[in-house]
């Protein structure tokens, strides 16, 4: 193949010879095979049954029913409520979390601080389910510290309108391992910013806030995006922490699920399987937006 | 142009890149503000959760409940079994990811969708259903892996290393993404080295702030994960926490307080053992090309 | 992009095309053991010794504390010297089917050999081809409409419902239904499971409705009045949207549950040392649930799931599930062979009157509140 102006690179002015391209796109596929083999071997094998069921009825014949479910106003506000905590928790968590890891790298703290909230990350990160749900219990539940605290001063919590136990309550909860789940995987990019820019910036004198607007967050904004769709992806799966909560009263798509799947009642399981198939597309659809908006960060970087 | 000056130096970039350019006051008291913030957010929950454990037998304060699930074999056997289990994952994980993203990165970028598509699908697919489709796939022949204990742990982890995925390829991508692959990748094919040794000697050193990242993030979901675990019938740590959850008051509170130590403990064990040996010289990147 | 997608597709309907789905075939596994009836004597020796020779028996959803599981595991194990290999514990109904599903032709530690599931999941079951049939040799003791006419699946215990009360955080105890809507206990009510999913929170609709003007005749009716009623609950502010397990019960999170009488005694002894824990039978609307036994259709023991059965059916085994504050199946028939000593009689709760509704009432009643529990009772969730 003869190279093209397109393979050729300019840097720094000058061209640089053209990079030896494989014959054939094809050729790229050898690479990810052994990804590929392994995920189907290990998650998409495993995970074909969710296909197969979600047209199956209770009686075992092939049906569209299940899907015909999805339009009905209990499943969409299921996913509704999915998408709306899942939004929420991934843009705060995203913003305080990058603001925390900053804080650790880049904010002139004593040098441990960093290990301790990397280490700590790391564990709240998957503090999740009914420990986590039990914490917070614990904590502003109705005998909960925190209440017991406030009542102490006079205010009864749940008096107000206040509780654990609704959207905001999960949202509060929900936080304890996006934050970490933020600040560990932003923390590469964050190392990657090159010392000569900021000097660069601070010689032609910008202030610190400048360098950050229009230098580290574009640069870091593929990361970001990347992260923050991670953290929408981890709140949108979760469901351990809502049950554990809630009880199951906090319809989210994945408490329907389980309630369609695993539940103690006969339920229509081929439903569960189509709500599942549903969140699998919402997903698709979130990394299609996600990827324009990955493109356009790219562009900046060239 | 490509350099004509000493050969390129591979070395991460300092760990704190910034740490020579003084930090202004009032960045520092916004940072400060941020932590204590965040110290706040993250303890309460656990103070509360530790006030119940103490106080757990008959509202005095005391290690009672802490001494209870320290003397019962099945806390040291499960937690063990988890580790090891955490461990041998991450390695797993690593091997498949870190090739893949980094020819991802290099290779076929309009692939890249497509990937990030499947290393998310572990968050949509329901636990259940991934451990009874695993159930179905490997328990008759040909590949009836389930056959024995021992066996099923293989899979096990494999299935844990899929789990792990999300947050193993995000963070290495996102290390990728720091650093300069293409051209690394370059300097050292011109300087003779083959694939495996880029990735060795290259790549891998270059991201350990990633890896370290992705090995916390999944250590993390092993230790704590139940349903896979559970109906593939192994002893390990999740199981052993829901079924002392189910029943008791106080030995779950001490139970978390427990293992969020031990986890941690463990966390800042392995962020040692990887960090930069000291009394290397910290070296100056040089430009490769400009840049 | 579009030749990964199709690839990728490919591999995953391979891969679960060989893998096998719902239609399931009747073939028992194990080696060549046909027998589905037990007779005293020589056959129990031959199936203990066929049983011995298997080395082990799987189950699945058997916490130890429920129904006093516990010492009828060790008894067994001590017994026969069998291994023990427990699955799951929390496992719900649907889930121990699943299992058996999925596990079909493993003989594995995975594959579940004996399930004990909630009587709606009886017939299914059967008629799925997941369970094999076995009559024990006290079959005829256990009354007609608690099993399977062919031995498929047959009753094992029951409890009734009632109202566990943390003693410490509540000043009166609830005795009736009606006392539940006594502004005293605001914010303290709450169900052991969702009712739009768990079997003993739909009871506990099921059974208000009951003192509340329903009758057995008309299920749906019951149903619609047990939902009221927990309307009713909520909008006095007593009823709060968390499961109760014995855990927030004992801590005073949730003082007051509606659960089995089994439960809430068990969890009475379990947490003595943290809160004095009540168990009070309602004394209008009694209603007992009954749980169901089977064997796998593919266990890999069938042996050691036969003689497990024989155990649990035996007057030794229903007196274990005694100590568990259970009722055994074959309650009314150990009472009348003196099979049981006084002392345990003396602290079984008083269930006199206690209603055991039929499979289809139970079905009727379950669709109603199922449907209707977010539309009547409907929480606000806000946000």
């Amino acid at each position: 193949m003869t190279a093209t102006s397109a393979d050729s690179k300019r840097v720094g002015g000058v061209e640089r010879p053209p990079r030896l391209r494989p014959r054939r796109s094809y050729f790229g596929w050898i690479g990810i095979l052994p990804f590929l083999l392994f995920s189907t071997a290990f998650l998409l094998g495993p995970a074909a049954i969710l296909f197969f069921r979600s047209f199956q009825s209770n009686e075992g014949g092939f049906t569209l029913a299940n899907y015909q479910q999805l339009t009905d106003p209990q499943v969409l506000q299921s996913y509704g409520l999915s998408l709306r905590i899942s939004f929420v928790t991934a843009l705060v968590g995203g913003v305080f979390g990058f603001l925390l890891a900053w804080a650790v790298i880049f904010g002139g703290l004593p040098r441990f601080f960093r290990s301790l909230l990397t280490t700590f990350s790391g564990v709240a990160s998957n503090f999740a389910g009914v420990p986590l749900a039990a914490a917070f219990i614990f904590t502003l539940g109705r005998i909960g510290l925190v209440t017991a605290l406030f009542g102490f001063f006079g205010l009864e919590l749940y008096d107000t309108d206040f509780s654990l136990y609704n959207f905001w309550g999960l949202t509060v909860v929900y936080m304890f391992f996006q934050f970490p789940l933020m600040v560990l995987t932003i923390t590469p990019a964050l190392e990657g910013l090159k010392r000569e820019w900021r000097e660069a910036s601070e010689n032609l004198g910008a202030s610190s806030w400048e360098y950050w607007r229009y230098i580290a967050l574009p640069v870091l904004m593929p990361s970001v995006l990347g992260t923050i769709i991670l953290l929408f992806g981890n709140a949108f799966g979760a469901h351990a922490t809502a049950y554990a909560l809630t009880g199951g009263t906090l319809r989210l798509a994945t408490i329907l699920i389980g309630a369609q799947i695993s539940g103690d009642v006969l339920q229509n399981q081929g439903l569960g399987y189509a709500v599942a198939m549903g969140m699998v597309v919402i997903m698709g659809l979130s990394i299609a937006v996600y990827t324009v908006l990955q493109r356009r960060a790219e562009r900046w970087l060239g | 142009m490509t350099v004509t000056a000493p050969p390129v130096v591979l070395e991460a970039p300092s760990a704190h890149p910034d740490s020579e350019i003084k930090a202004g006051q009032g960045s520092k008291i916004f940072a400060w503000l941020i932590i204590v913030a965040g110290i706040l957010y993250f303890f309460t929950p656990l103070v509360a959760t530790g006030e119940r454990a103490f106080r757990a037998i008959g509202g005095v304060f005391s290690f009672e409940a802490f001494r209870r699930i320290l003397t019962d074999p099945g806390f040291v056997d499960t937690f063990g079994a988890s580790v090891i289990n955490a461990v041998l994952t991450i390695v797993v994980s690593l091997l498949v990811i870190v090739p893949t993203a980094y020819w991802v990165t290099l290779k076929v970028p309009k692939l890249r969708s497509v990937i990030e598509f499947i290393t998310l699908l572990p968050f949509v697919i329901p636990a259940v259903v991934l451990v009874f489709g695993l159930i179905r796939m490997y328990s008759r022949p040909p590949l009836a892996i389930l056959s024995s204990r021992e066996s099923t742990r293989v899979v096990l982890i494999c299935a844990y290393a899929a789990l792990s995925f999300p947050y193993m390829y995000r963070s290495v991508d996102n290390g990728l993404r720091s650093i300069n692959v293409r051209t690394l990748t370059e300097a050292a094919q011109s300087l003779g080295a083959s694939w495996p040794t880029i990735l060795w000697r290259v790549i891998f050193p270059n991201l350990r702030v990633a890896l370290l990242s992705g090995a916390l993030l999944t250590f993390a979901i092993v230790i704590g994960e139940l349903t896979v675990a559970l109906y593939l019938g192994q002893q390990t740590f999740g199981p052993y926490m829901a079924n002392l959850v189910r029943n008791f008051v106080a030995e779950p509170a001490a139970l978390t307080i427990l293992s969020f130590g031990l986890t941690w403990g463990a966390m800042g064990l392995i962020s040692y053992l990887t960090r930069r040996k000291p009394g290397r010289r910290r070296l100056r990147r040089q430009a490769v090309g400009a840049r | 992009m579009k030749r990964t997608m199709t690839l990728l597709a490919v591999f995953a309907l391979l891969i679960a095309a060989c893998s096998g789905d719902a239609t399931t075939t009747t073939t028992a596994a194990g080696g060549g053991d046909t027998t589905t009836t037990a007779a005293a004597g020589g056959e129990m020796d031959a199936l203990i010794a066929a049983a011995q020779a298997e080395g082990t028996i799987t189950t699945i959803a058997l916490p130890r504390d429920w129904c006093n599981y516990g010492g009828v595991i060790d008894t067994f194990t001590e017994k026969y010297g069998l291994e023990y290999n427990g699955l799951a514990p929390d496992a719900g109904s649907a889930d121990e089917l699943e299992a058996i599903r999925a596990n079909q032709g493993s003989s594995g530690p995975q594959a579940p050999d004996v399930v004990d599931i909630g009587l709606a999941f009886g017939p299914d079951a059967k008629d799925e081809g997941l369970l094999q049939p076995y009559m024990v040799s006290t079959w005829d003791s256990i009354p007609e409409d608690a099993k399977d006419a062919e031995g498929y699946w047959y009753g094992d215990y029951y409890g009734v419902l009632a109202f566990e009360v943390n003693a410490d955080a509540v000043d009166n105890v609830p005795q009736d239904w009606a006392d539940l809507l006594n502004p005293e206990y605001n914010g303290q009510i709450a169900l052991a499971g969702d009712p739009r999913v768990s079997a003993q929170a739909i009871s506990a609709v099921f059974a208000a409705g009951l003192a509340n003007g329903g009758s057995l005749d008309d299920p749906e009716g019951a149903a619609q009045a047990g939902l009221e009623f927990w309307a009713e609950v909520a909008a006095a502010g007593n009823l709060v949207p968390v499961i109760a397990e014995s855990g927030t019960v004992a801590s005073g999170e949730t003082p007051i549950s509606i659960r089995w009488t089994y439960n809430g005694l068990a969890n009475r002894d379990a947490n003595a040392e943290i809160a004095a824990i009540e168990v009070v039978v309602p004394a209008s609307g009694r209603y007992a649930g009954v749980y169901v036994q089977g064997i796998s259709a593919f266990a890999p023991q069938p042996n050691a799931a036969k003689l497990w059965m024989e155990f649990l059916y035996s007057d030794e085994g229903q007196n274990l599930w005694l100590d568990g504050y259970c009722h055994p199946i074959r309650y009314e028939n150990l009472i009348a062979a003196d099979a049981v000593p006084q002392d345990k009689l003396d602290r079984l709760p008083d269930v006199t009157g206690a209603v055991f509704p039929s499979l289809e009432q139970i079905g009727a009643a379950s669709e109603v509140i199922t449907t209707q529990w977010d539309a009547v009772v409907g929480v606000n969730v806000g946000g």
